[in-house]
């Protein structure tokens, strides 16, 4: 059986992240604490202020938009259950994050098969992407560029270039060598090269 | 530094995982190459990109109610609740008559997760489709929700113990689910097992249209 290293919660979470946790939760902590203890309404809050960039996460690394709403919806609830032995030494969103990693590499995509379902993306962008004024041609090339990735060198180039991981930590939360995330991201960016300029 | 050094470890010099002579070997190598300083760039620019691709995007839908409903789940089959809380539960639940409550509370004690239930119940397989065709039903989880609401609007019929029979044997039919689905987990394509998880949907549809159809006891 396939296992798979979960990201512990004394790892000091990447630049990016941690840069985003900072933003996004000041004044959260009492919600943490009311959804902690149960309270519903608290944790929908969090969802609110977060659901964004889990979904941005879940989206990049399963590169399927409905794969994607079901590992965002995952990555939620586990949160929910494990609120409990979130001690608040990072930031809730920081702990998310980890939480929505363990969920998207922890999927076994076999379990579900889903290959008829499975679209490409761009029928389907997010609201945020379709949308945007400035750069929505380079931003869309890219995100399908992605997504169309093999999936081993799409986690690595999306947790690594996108998230901000380096290989260290790209290789313990995957449970893969350091030099198979490196030889990964070199593919994945050779890929995306090729993709981008055809 | 010959150009073949140059582009096969591009990756490490850009993410500054070469030591400081390497770099500098890197470095001197570039100044004096326009093919490898275009190589450099080109996949410089590609990092770029990606360092600006929105952080946080919307998805298609909203996807709070899905969440709530589970974690609505979770909070009755093995969330806040110890176990003696939980079998107390059950029995209130039972003796207030709502069938649906204590069939959700009893599940908690068969250690059943929602989450391969809905997997199975959002993708199901063709041999499942066939079976369900086979008993007239069209679409799985709206006939059982609207069993278990003609079940609730009789359960005042119905005697605590044929209840609790009830609820017994749904138990054992969701358990029984619960193990094919693990199973399936590990086999997805075990037709013997396909056809086991769709005839215990036949056999808990089944029962829950007798119940609605029992006659008056209290």
């Amino acid at each position: 059986m396939e296992t798979i290293a979960t990201f512990p919660t004394d790892v000091a979470p990447p630049v990016a992240v941690m840069t985003e946790a900072n933003s996004s939760d000041r004044g959260k902590s009492g919600l943490v604490e009311r959804a902690a203890a149960g309270d519903v309404e608290a944790f929908e809050e969090l969802y609110r202020a977060n659901v964004g960039r889990v979904y941005a996460l879940c989206l990049r690394m399963a590169g399927d938009p409905t794969l994607a709403e079901e590992l965002a919806q995952e990555a939620f609830v586990r949160a929910w259950q494990k609120l409990g032995s979130f001690r608040g030494a990072s930031a809730f969103s920081t702990w998310l994050h980890r939480v929505t990693v363990n969920v998207v590499l922890g999927h076994r995509r076999s379990t579900i098969r889903r290959e008829a379902r499975v679209r490409p993306l761009g029928d389907d962008l997010p609201r945020d992407v379709a949308g945007r004024e400035a750069g929505t041609a380079e931003s869309i090339d890219l995100e399908r560029a992605i997504s169309s990735l093999p999936d081993g060198a799409r986690k690595v180039f999306v947790l690594h270039d996108v998230e901000g991981f380096r290989h260290q930590e790209v290789s313990h939360v995957m449970g893969i060598a350091v030099g198979t995330s490196k030889a990964q991201l070199h593919r994945a960016r050779k890929l995306l090269r090729k993709a981008l300029t055809s | 530094m010959k150009c073949l050094d140059f582009t096969s470890r591009i990756d490490e010099y850009l993410d500054d995982q070469l030591r400081p002579e390497n770099a500098e070997a890197f470095r001197n190598h570039l100044a004096r190459c326009p093919t490898c300083a275009e190589e450099a760039d080109a996949v410089e620019g590609l990092r770029r990109r990606a360092a600006r691709l929105p952080q946080s995007l919307d998805p298609p839908q909203d996807l709070w109610p899905e969440i709530a409903t589970r974690i609505a789940a979770e909070r009755v089959v093995r969330g806040r609740f110890g176990r003696r809380a939980l079998m107390a539960a059950a029995a209130v639940a039972l003796i207030a008559g709502s069938v649906v409550t204590a069939y959700l509370v009893g599940r908690s004690q068969v250690g059943t997760t929602v989450e391969n239930r809905q997997i199975i119940e959002n993708d199901p397989s063709e041999i499942v489709l066939a079976s369900f065709q086979e008993l007239g039903v069209a679409d799985y989880l709206v006939t059982r929700s609207g069993l278990f609401g003609a079940l609730e609007v009789r359960s005042g019929d119905l005697s605590p113990e044929t209840l609790e029979v009830l609820m017994t044997n749904l138990k054992v039919i969701d358990d029984a689910m619960e193990k094919i689905a693990e199973a399936l987990e590990e086999e997805p394509d075990n037709e013997f097992l396909m056809k086991q998880l769709a005839a215990a949907y036949r056999r808990q549809i089944n029962l829950l249209e007798t119940a609605v159809q029992l006659p008056a006891e209290v």
